[in-house]
């Protein structure tokens, strides 16, 4: 079985680790020290890249890249950290916010020294309430100490710190929507470019980070990047010549939820398999999977023939799903994924921010597609239709025989590969929130085409045995491109 | 929103405290329209909701249109427009909560509460008769693990279970 190994999660349940003191006992700060002290910025910038830490926050970026983009003559720069943890299924940062506080506060440190950067606003969801109250009184023992504020340790640098409440908008947790409501409007994404590191917050250069990704920072700097990239796979990206090794580096905080028997946020290298995880969570509660979603409801659903997926962004991306956030969401073989996927497009169509009419029509309407399949009017019609191709009579025609059509079926998948394209991975709307719908919607009814039909055939919400619900791997689209890729090491 | 409607309002301004917190929130940003969703959350808290009143002291504090203010609070599913309840309760009902029978618990508060599920256009239809609960659907609240949960004002409640509800209720 495989360990469990707590980076950052390590003394999270230290009792009162929220409290500078206690914090200090356990390193607290020594590696913010340790970076002012033995580094300039740009090698603590070259660190961060050379560790090859991609963004945990949902897109997978490389953090160190992204560094790279902001230019460093502007000022003022700014950080924004997102907080605004609302992805269904996610909830590691709530603990980090909640139990200590302050380990995020050393990374921000860390960053603001790497980039020259004075402000930071952490942008904390609206409803996490006792986060805001345990992060806003360890920013003001930080600055009691001396950790914050104007000549920071005496070496002249400044870093202030602000939390920012949000209000409930999902979209605000997309970066540039984070960014118009941290400036007091509406959370309606931005069109990019411009991107955030070049053009951010009031028009500034914008770091914009996770919480997770800030709280890796200090490890890295405390323990140093050959420690760091020794952990989770780097795989060689063989459309370059030569390879590229694609590392995915570090722990992952895996948040796990649904019908496991121990649901919960465990710390563990990056690059274990489905079904490793559902072992390290107690198990599955239940007989048989069903369906495993990787990576918070928008990445696309992963069938039981897909359960040897390693859950890594490289492995997933080739899966056609995606880590995102790392909250997985386990389905037993009593659930009916019509039933889950209209719970799912219920959530999108209520957060749609409405800015872009795809989305801000398409979304109701595929709700109102699956709500009517669910209902048992979907529109069967299975009306027949005929098929054409070679006749008996040799000739180019009718056959003779008949079609089933599930109308709704092909409507779902139109609507929604309108908003975004799933298989050019293209999308008609400013921001990612599109294919965050279409992917759920997609993926559900081609892998689980065959429960859509009974439902839609039997009139009712029908919940098929396992094997029968799922569509077999050489009929899956994502399974066929799908391959483990090696090992950079093996090359 | 006319001038009319404005004025027939009580008029609205900060108690000593939030104007105290508030001083310290503007400072914080570069330009005063930026402190809008913290002043916003402080308004709410002392008002109870956000009534036009409020959005025009808003607005007149960050030096914006009232409109501008109006765009906001429209938006936020947080900031409510008409009077809600003491408590408000606010149900998960998202994948995971539904995966762990968070119907069950939504269908045990409106049976005890004796009262139907506000929407966003009609808090008053999931406010109880005397005024003290306000019963919602929320989305996700980042507590997965410990699904089904609610939220009682500023409270999370986690694992819950009819039973639960009963004593989390008994105990406001």
């Amino acid at each position: 079985m495989v360990e469990e190994r707590r980076i950052l999660y390590e003394h999270l349940d230290v009792p009162d680790i929220n409290t500078f003191d206690v914090f200090r006992q356990y390193d607290g700060y020594t590696r913010f020290e340790k970076a002012i002290a033995e580094y300039q910025p740009e090698e603590i910038a070259q660190m961060v890249l050379d560790s090859g830490l991609k963004g945990r926050g949902g897109a997978g970026f490389s953090t160190g890249e992204k560094w790279s983009f902001v230019p460093r003559d502007i000022k003022p720069c700014y950080l924004c950290c997102n907080a605004d943890e609302s992805e269904p299924g996610t909830f590691s940062n709530r603990y980090v916010l909640e139990k200590n506080p302050h380990l995020l506060i050393e990374g921000i440190l860390i960053c603001c020294y790497a980039m020259g950067i004075e402000t930071t606003y952490i942008y904390i969801r609206g409803e996490f309430t006792l986060g805001k109250k345990m992060l806003d009184a360890a920013i003001k023992e930080a600055y009691e100490k001396g950790y914050l504020g104007k000549d920071i340790r005496g070496t002249g640098l400044n870093v202030d710190i602000y939390s920012h409440p949000g209000a409930g908008a999902y979209i605000c947790g997309e970066e540039t929507g984070l960014i118009e409501s941290l400036e007091g409007k509406r959370g309606q994404p931005r069109n990019k470019p411009p991107f955030p590191a070049v053009e951010g917050v009031f028009r500034k250069p914008t770091v914009v980070q996770n919480v997770e990704t800030l709280c890796n920072l200090p490890f890295i700097v405390g323990n140093g990047v050959e420690w760091y990239t020794q952990m989770g796979p780097t795989y060689a990206d063989t459309r370059f010549d030569p390879p590229k090794p694609d590392a995915n580096t570090g722990t992952k905080l895996y948040c796990i939820s649904g019908d496991v028997n121990e649901p919960g946020v465990y710390e563990l290298d990056l690059g274990l398999t489905c079904t490793e995880l559902i072992e390290v969570a107690g198990g599955l509660r239940g007989e048989e999977v069903k369906a495993v979603i990787p990576g918070g409801s928008s990445a696309p659903i992963l069938t039981h023939y897909e359960l040897d997926t390693r859950l890594d962004f490289t492995s997933l991306t080739l899966a056609k799903s995606m880590l995102g956030s790392g909250g997985i969401i386990v389905m037993n073989e009593t659930r009916n994924i019509v039933d889950c996927l209209l719970n799912i497009m219920k959530f999108y169509a209520h957060e749609s921010c409405g800015q872009c009419t795809p989305c801000r029509w398409g979304t109701p309407w595929v709700r109102d597609i699956v709500q009517r399949i669910a209902d048992g009017n979907g529109r069967k019609d299975t009306i027949t239709r005929p098929k054409f191709g070679v006749a008996e009579n040799g000739r180019w025609g009718d056959t003779g025989e008949t079609e089933e059509i599930y109308e709704d079926l092909d409507l779902l998948e139109s609507v929604a590969n309108n908003i975004a394209n799933v298989d050019t991975m293209t999308w008609n709307t400013i921001c990612v929130f599109g294919i965050a719908v279409s992917w759920p919607a997609v993926s559900y009814m081609r892998k689980f085409r065959p429960e859509f039909e009974a439902t839609i055939r039997e009139g009712k919400l029908v919940t098929l045995p396992v094997a029968e619900a799922t569509v077999p791997p050489e009929e899956n689209y994502a399974y066929q491109q799908r391959f483990v890729p090696k090992e950079f090491a093996d090359l | 929103m006319s001038e009319e409607l404005i004025q027939i309002e009580t008029p609205f301004a900060f108690n000593a405290e939030n104007q105290r917190e508030f001083d310290e929130l503007i400072g914080r940003y570069p330009i005063k329209e930026a402190a809008m969703l913290p002043t916003l959350h402080l308004a709410q808290r002392q008002a109870g909701y956000i009534t036009p009143a409020v959005m025009k002291y808003v607005a007149e504090l960050l030096e914006v249109t009232v409109m501008k203010v109006k765009d906001v609070v429209t938006f936020y599913p947080m900031f409510f427009e008409e009077p809600v309840g003491e408590y408000v309760i606010r149900v998960c009902h998202t994948l995971p909560c539904a995966l762990r029978d968070c119907k069950v618990v939504l269908d045990h508060l409106k049976a005890k509460l004796d009262t139907d599920i506000a929407s966003e256009t009609n808090l008053a239809k999931g406010t109880t008769a005397d005024g003290k609960f306000t019963l919602m659907k929320v989305e996700c609240l980042a507590s997965c693990d410990v699904a089904p949960v609610i939220m009682v004002n500023d409270d999370l409640y986690k694992n819950l279970t009819p039973e639960k509800v009963d004593e989390v209720l008994d105990n406001l």
